[in-house]
């Protein structure tokens, strides 16, 4: 059964006709075009496919499209403007914090997230923001660094 | 008279950023996930296996095949093929007895996902459940039903030093001296059994890909693999087809880690394809069947004989590595030869025996992890060098130094050892973690206390080499061009998998032309452009690549000037290129590149186009293993670990690893990807374990087969560079990521006896195998 929903995605509304099963995540990469959202597990372990819903990080494969009617979301490419990237994508590239690039957008939004919430955080706050996002390629430490150098350009 | 011009501070050795790295951040790069769909588009999905060895048969086919929108289903009877690279152990689908848990039985094609799953749902799967043959023991057990009966029927059985009854796909040995007489004169010997868990690559991105028969009878796939001209020749063999038939085009990897090198599913996508009519096809694989159905990383079992003086030193070693390859060879014989060839660890034992088996079972065929089995068999010897040397109350240190291998040793009949800084990388971890070693009676530098009392602190280290091997396959074929539209194009036939391939190919052919790097583009490999190779791949691609631009950067550089010489009617000898400007010492005419590509040479001809094709082929074989050596890679790690005695937990508190990489080409990129390789290898050590139960992979996500998240991180990570130049190599550098994977479980082994006496062998270290040990040690006193 189709459901008609309203989404405010990266500034823009959209209105859209979902089906009851399909999740946030699908709509996102198959409906809206925001392919930089990944597809991991399915199951809300690797944080490939994190967003910010209204403010909060969640794996959108885990939430319904039906369930985030009338949300604000933030994807991976809502975070640049037309005119420049946001501090944290320019520090991910000037700090390595990117090899194979799978993590990459899950990685951002989660650290959107913290600065959000905190602007200087500590290193084990970062860590802890992190939790959720697996990189296999094992950059955290790479990643970690260009959260805390955006973090103090921000000032 | 010649003017010296000074060349502006070159981009060799600094930093450079990641190629697609804006585009990686802003979400626009395109994985095989996210390709555009060509109209018309099917989706596939694949029937697995669920028993290790059964025949079986297929029922209701016809029924599945009714259901509307469904397109195409073929079963291993459609389409019989039998593939691999050397021997042909694998079958395409299988027919009529499945080899393992997650072997594929039938794949379909349909206009939806869900009308391809309920097609699947609607096939039963009748099995007759065979005994199966798990692991080395039962493998090797003289009962033991044969994992490939018919194996002398295959094409390619005489590639490989197999026993196929007795389940020993590949067996290599390599001795030095003699063993039996350096045990007999030994002060000591010891003698322990080693074993390390299977593994999974687990890359963030699962297989898959799209693909399209065309019009002509060829298939074209879409495929973001790490070998695509590999693959190609496997794929075309399985479909009786010729290479040039199959055309690969790759793109963005989202991690492979040696999982997206052989042909996997691969074969499968193409098969369906050649049954759609010309439909395009997509297979993308879920997080379950990427870890239950593609490959797993080898399990080993090591059994260590070493004999030394009571002065500490080493006079022999007797080392057998056995290898639970799973039900298909190929994709491990470069595992094999190395862990051959590095089976001493990097000391000089005057009298050796090595002993590498790769053994059959029914599990998921294995195929080679980061590092290729080196990181395992360090396990093994890097804490039988440390069990050693406490026995004979030698320093750890100093005990390895005395036996090091050195610059010079001849250590192979067609090898000799290069200068190298392994023994500087030992020295720098330890300085990192500021740990002196001494002998065990001495006191030495106390460690940290621990903040609790249950809580102890211990230090260990570990060296390590590891072989990079260029075996004839490990050519690489570059094509360059110059123009007006795209300014430099290089056509690579390596795959950036995230490792920094495509900045490392920038920065030399900007060098080396003196141009800048703005103007260069690094094209994703496509089969169709491409001189025929079987390419660089993984361990030696900086290497290969890295010959074959500079063969094309010369000859290219050669071009220009020739065609400038003729229009300025100059000998070539006295023209340069300066920052993108051709220049005249002589005559001090000059002419920037960029006029000359867009808008010709002012004669009213069309601006020139360069074209080089340029290829590296290593240097002729003779087959020996030996003569497959380019050079060791030699790292070394220390780590310092705080063990809860009451729960057997761990946390590293600091961890150094120091690689020799030659020359740093790019040093914060290399840094990066030692950082990273330490981070795996944590993850490896404390964390990892491919679980079967009777054959069936049972770690299919992330909660059950957990990865190091930043939770598991090391407290301090202290990555070094070293830098001893490789003769040979570009720039004198060697390649590095595999290489980074050796000696952080050992040395982390060596980090927990240090601090609570116990010795774990088995990996990975779980708190459980720390807490048994130590339940067992108290039980003991």
């Amino acid at each position: 059964m189709k459901h008609d929903i309203q989404l405010i995605i990266n500034g823009d509304t959209r209105t859209l006709a979902v089906e009851s099963e399909q999740t946030l995540l699908e709509v996102l990469r198959e409906d809206l075009g925001l392919t930089g959202v990944k597809h991991g597990c399915s199951t809300g372990e690797c944080g490939a496919c994190s967003v910010l819903l209204n403010g909060e990080v969640v794996n959108s494969c885990m939430v319904l499209a039906v369930e985030a009617d009338q949300a604000d979301i933030l994807t991976v490419e809502g975070l640049a403007t037309d005119e420049a990237l946001h501090p944290l994508q320019k520090s991910f590239i000037d700090h390595h914090g990117v090899q194979c690039g799978y993590c990459a957008s899950g990685m951002l939004i989660s650290a959107k997230a913290l600065l959000n919430r905190t602007s200087r955080p500590h290193e084990d706050e970062i860590r802890e923001a992190l939790v959720g996002n697996l990189c296999r390629c094992g950059a955290y430490a790479d990643i970690i660094k260009s959260i805390q150098v955006a973090s103090r350009a921000r000032r | 008279m010649q003017q010296v011009l000074i060349r502006k501070p070159h981009v060799i050795g600094k930093p450079f950023p990641l190629i697609e790295a804006q585009k990686k951040l802003t979400g626009m790069t395109c994985y095989a996930g996210d390709l555009e769909t060509l109209p018309g588009m099917l989706h596939a999905r694949v029937l697995f296996s669920t028993r290790p060895r059964a025949r079986f048969q297929l029922k209701n086919l016809e029924d599945a095949r009714q259901i509307p929108g469904v397109v195409a289903l073929i079963t291993g009877k459609d389409h019989q093929a039998r593939m691999g690279y050397t021997i042909k152990d694998r079958e395409l689908l299988a027919v009529e007895q499945v080899a393992y848990a997650g072997q594929p039985l039938a794949i379909v094609a349909a206009e939806t996902l869900a009308i391809a799953d309920a097609a699947l749902a609607r096939i039963e799967v009748h099995y007759t459940d065979l005994p199966a043959v798990l692991d080395i023991a039962q493998a090797l057990a003289p009962d033991s039903p044969a994992v490939h009966p018919h194996y002398q029927q295959y094409p390619g059985n005489d590639a490989l030093n197999a026993r196929p009854e007795q389940n020993i796909a590949h067996a290599l040995t390599f001795t030095r001296g003699d063993t039996e007489q350096a045990f007999a004169q030994a002060d000591v010997i010891l003698e322990r059994t080693y074993t390390a868990a299977p593994l999974q690559h687990a890359p963030m991105e699962t297989h898959g890909g799209m693909a399209q028969a065309q019009p002509d009878g060829s298939i074209t796939m879409w495929m973001h693999i790490q070998a695509p001209f590999l693959q190609r020749r496997i794929i075309a063999e399985a479909l009786g087809m010729r290479p040039e038939q199959i055309r690969i085009i790759t793109g963005c990897v989202g991690g492979s880690f040696g999982g997206k090198i052989f042909v996997s599913i691969e074969a499968l996508l193409a098969a369906i394809a050649l049954h759609t009519n010309g439909r395009s096809v997509r297979l993308l694989l879920t997080r379950e069947e990427e870890f239950g159905s593609v490959f797993m990383a080898p399990a080993m079992q090591a059994r260590i004989k070493m004999a030394a003086t009571q002065t500490g030193r080493l006079l022999g070693i007797q080392a057998t590595y056995d290898w639970n390859i799973g039900a298909s060879v190929d994709a491990s014989l470069f595992h094999l030869q190395a862990v051959t060839l590095a089976g001493t660890g990097p000391y000089a034992f005057p009298n050796a025996e090595i002993h590498t088996n790769a053994i059959y079972t029914n599990l998921l065929p294995a195929a080679p992890l980061r590092g290729l089995g080196i990181a395992q068999i360090h396990w093994a010897i890097e804490q039988h060098i440390a069990e050693l040397a406490e026995m004979l109350h030698q320093n750890p240190l100093t005990m390895r130094q005395w036996n090091l291998i050195k610059g010079g040793d001849q250590l192979f009949p067609n090898f000799t050892m290069h200068a190298n800084g392994l023994e500087t990388c030992g020295l720098q971890v330890l300085n990192a973690i500021k740990w002196k070693p001494t002998r065990p009676q001495q006191s030495e530098t106390p460690a940290p206390p621990a903040l609790k009392s249950d809580k102890k602190v211990g230090r260990g280290m570990a060296l390590s080499w590891s072989p990079i091997i260029l075996s004839d396959q490990c050519g690489s074929s570059i094509t360059l061009r110059l123009d007006k539209d795209n300014l430099c194009d290089i056509v690579i036939d390596g795959v950036d998998i995230g490792q920094g391939l495509y900045a490392f190919a920038t920065q030399l052919v900007s060098f080396e032309i003196n141009i800048p790097v703005e103007w260069i583009t690094v094209q994703p490999t496509d089969t169709a452009k491409h001189p025929a190779y079987w390419q660089a791949s993984y361990h030696n691609l900086m290497w290969s690549t890295g010959h074959a631009l500079l063969k094309a950067t010369a000859q290219m550089k050669q071009e220009i000037l020739r065609f400038v010489g003729a229009l300025w009617n100059e000998p070539i000898t006295g023209l340069d290129i300066v920052d993108g400007e051709v220049i005249s010492y002589a005559s001090r005419r000059k002419l920037p590149l960029m006029t000359l590509l867009t808008e010709g040479s002012g004669d009213g001809t069309p601006p020139p186009v360069f074209e080089i094709k340029a290829m590296y082929r290593p240097p002729n074989i003779d087959g020996a293993i030996d003569s497959l050596l380019q050079s060791f890679a030699t790292t070394a790690y220390a780590a310092e670990v705080e063990v809860d005695e009451t729960t057997g937990g761990v946390t590293i508190l600091q961890l150094a690893a120091a690689v020799d990489v030659g020359h740093a080409l790019n040093p914060e990129s290399v840094k990066a990807q030692i950082k990273g390789g330490m981070i795996q290898s944590v993850s490896y050590t404390l964390l990892e374990e491919m679980v079967f139960e009777d054959g069936i992979p049972q770690a299919v996500n992330f909660c059950d087969y957990p990865i190091a998240t930043t939770a598991d991180m090391p407290r301090q990570l202290h990555p070094i560079v070293v830098e001893v130049p490789q003769r040979s190599g570009p720039y004198g550098a060697r390649d590095l990521s595999n290489h980074v994977q050796a000696g952080a479980a050992p040395a982390i082994a060596n980090a927990i006896y240090r601090a609570v006496g116990v010795r774990i062998r088995d990996l990975p270290i779980t708190a459980q195998r720390i807490y048994d040990a130590l339940q067992a040690k108290k039980k003991e006193t």
